[in-house]
């Protein structure tokens, strides 16, 4: 029988390859698949990244498993040392944290996430969870990843976010040059159905996963793009990086991202 | 800012949120599903204490319960919700849809500013980002000001200083010095920035067991400090227990309508008090859940 493995474990992948060696990564809270991701990389190519545990703040950590909150003390098993909260938020606004993991209800072209309220504030149709520090955090990081398991169904990547919690590279305040800050802003945005990158500030698809078309693609997408000149499907996972995922988590927590025929879409290897 | 040296600080439930005025300022402790000091949460909803201002960082069914209880006029944290696993807050969101609370969202890392500014004794600090984000536009209470020094703008915030803090703890002694765990989240800064601080620990020991464990926040800011055995339940106060996904799930489930919200409130808050709650939680499961250090099999499983 040949061997397959699940979009979800793909998707992690597509996560995992953002993070380089010896890069200070963190993710924030109730981010399943980022958190999979962190350690897969870790685990794999980067070997050396600093890797900051979710709402823990333990460095490092080897847990067992992947609980289903971000700071349930199984995550910092295996960590010699945690931060204190101040020590994670000074280290990301003063710049020295590379790379972080964003997520967004909404997410427009240039990379801004909503997370605050679908509807006008202050009484939304839809009162969403909030940003958490990302508001602060997206300033100053040099680099951020961001991820949608929801792209399909055309409300998630946006002309205009009804909210910004989150900066993405320009708002109507202007440039990330014009606010001042520091940090690069997103580089990439990994979606169920493919991945953009933001060359000139703007998102643009580089690559598709293979189940997919250019067609699904533009249908689902409230924002016009352009698409690389080499556009084409995505790298497939090695073995050992599935292999790896189901080891770091035997809870599937990463599957609770997605919606359940996404989760029928399994490939060969 | 309050320094509390008396010896007889309120050791009971009802006489600790007896101190809490209608129209308080409340920083809640804790965060997400660790340490939230639900105990005095629960007494706050019995008493029917109203009106109230929440902050603080990332948090769950503390906002949602109190939400559910129409207790909350401003809501300032980060986040109110139960992260991928369990969504969103459903009387947190209903409330705040209905504009029967204002829900001002703020950041992690502006709220934690605004409680230096106010234990440093400064009127405001400047805060990374927020500007260009329409977070900005939901406090009118930030300004801007340029740095004398390399002409950025900054978004200034005031401090913060709640009337009351609520804090939960693993343990404690009579006096009030508490130990927690990692993460301590704000609950530090919140015990200096209050002016008063209520506290629940699972179990009151010897100053020396405390000491030993290391005294994260010390007596004089702590005053009035009760024995809550699970005090934190349904979230984890580790070493303890884990938190209870279980019962976490059955309250996001009954949440959902207005109705099902109010009879658990009656079943697990104001029809009983905290012995009650954990009588109808049951013995085996609160056992269950501090048997994670048993192996990670067993550790695991209490999230399944």
């Amino acid at each position: 029988m040949s061997y397959r493995f699940g979009l979800d474990e793909w998707f992690v992948v597509e996560l995992a390859r953002t993070v380089h060696d010896s890069e200070v990564v963190f993710h924030g809270f109730g981010s399943p698949c980022a958190t999979v991701a962190m350690h897969l990389a870790k685990r794999t190519h980067a070997p050396s990244a600093l890797l900051i545990e979710g709402a823990m703040y333990a460095v490092n950590p080897y847990p067992a498993f992947i609980p289903p909150t971000s700071n349930d003390h199984s995550l910092k098993q295996g960590a010699v040392y945690s931060m204190r909260f101040e020590e994670a938020f000074d280290m990301s606004v003063r710049g020295e944290v590379d790379h972080m993991f964003l997520s967004g209800i909404q997410i427009d072209s240039f990379g801004n996430t909503n997370v605050t309220a679908i509807g006008p504030m202050p009484t939304p149709k839809v009162k969403l969870g909030g940003g958490g520090g990302g508001c602060n955090m997206s300033a100053t990081i040099r680099r951020l990843t961001l991820w949608t398991t929801n792209h399909r169904p055309g409300r998630c990547l946006v002309e205009k976010c009804d909210f910004v919690t989150d900066l993405g590279h320009s708002t109507r305040e202007g440039t990330r040059l014009d606010l001042g800050y520091t940090g690069g802003g997103p580089q990439a945005l990994i979606t169920e159905l493919g991945v953009f990158d933001f060359p000139e500030g703007r998102a643009r698809l580089r690559a598709l996963f293979p189940d997919v078309t250019r067609r699904e693609v533009a249908e689902a997408t409230g924002f016009d793009y352009q698409e690389a000149p080499d556009l084409g499907p995505l790298e497939r996972p090695a073995r050992s990086q599935i292999e790896h995922i189901r080891t770091i988590d035997p809870l599937s927590v990463r599957r609770s991202e997605f919606r359940p025929a996404e989760l029928e879409r399994t490939f060969p290897l | 800012m309050g320094i509390h040296l008396g010896s007889d600080k309120p050791s009971d439930l009802q006489t600790a949120v007896a101190m809490i005025p209608p129209g308080s300022m409340v920083a809640l402790g804790g965060g997400l599903s660790a340490r939230l000091p639900m105990a005095l949460v629960r007494e706050v909803i019995r008493a029917g204490i109203g009106d109230l201002h929440v902050v603080g960082s990332a948090h769950s069914i503390d906002v949602d319960m109190l939400a559910a209880a129409g207790l909350i006029s401003v809501c300032e944290e980060s986040y109110v919700g139960y992260e991928q696993d369990l969504g969103l807050a459903p009387a947190f969101r209903r409330a705040a849809q209905k504009g029967d609370l204002e829900a001002r969202e703020s950041c992690c890392d502006t709220i934690l500013t605004q409680l230096r500014a106010a234990e440093m004794g400064l009127s405001f600090l400047p805060v990374h980002g927020v500007k260009g984000t329409d977070i900005e536009s939901l406090h009118p209470e930030y300004g801007r000001i340029t740095c004398p020094f390399t002409d950025h703008e900054y978004v200034v915030v005031p401090p913060l200083s709640p009337d009351v803090a609520l804090i939960h703890a693993p343990i404690g002694d009579r006096q009030g010095n508490l130990h927690i765990e990692q993460p301590y989240v704000l609950d530090e800064r919140f015990a200096v920035a209050s002016a008063q601080v209520i506290a629940t620990v699972d179990r009151i020991v010897s100053t020396r067991e405390v000491v030993e464990a290391g005294i994260v926040i010390p007596f004089y800011r702590v005053s009035a400090l009760v024995e809550v055995p699970f005090g934190a339940h349904p979230t984890s106060c580790y070493p303890g227990y884990a938190y209870d996904r279980n019962h976490l799930s059955a309250w996001v489930t009954a949440a959902g309508t207005p109705e099902g919200a109010g009879d658990y409130l009656r079943n697990y808050v104001t029809g009983v008090d905290e012995a009650g709650y954990r009588r109808r939680i049951g013995p085996e499961r609160l056992e269950h859940l501090t048997g994670y250090q048993a192996s990670e099999e067993t550790w695991m499983e209490i999230f399944r």
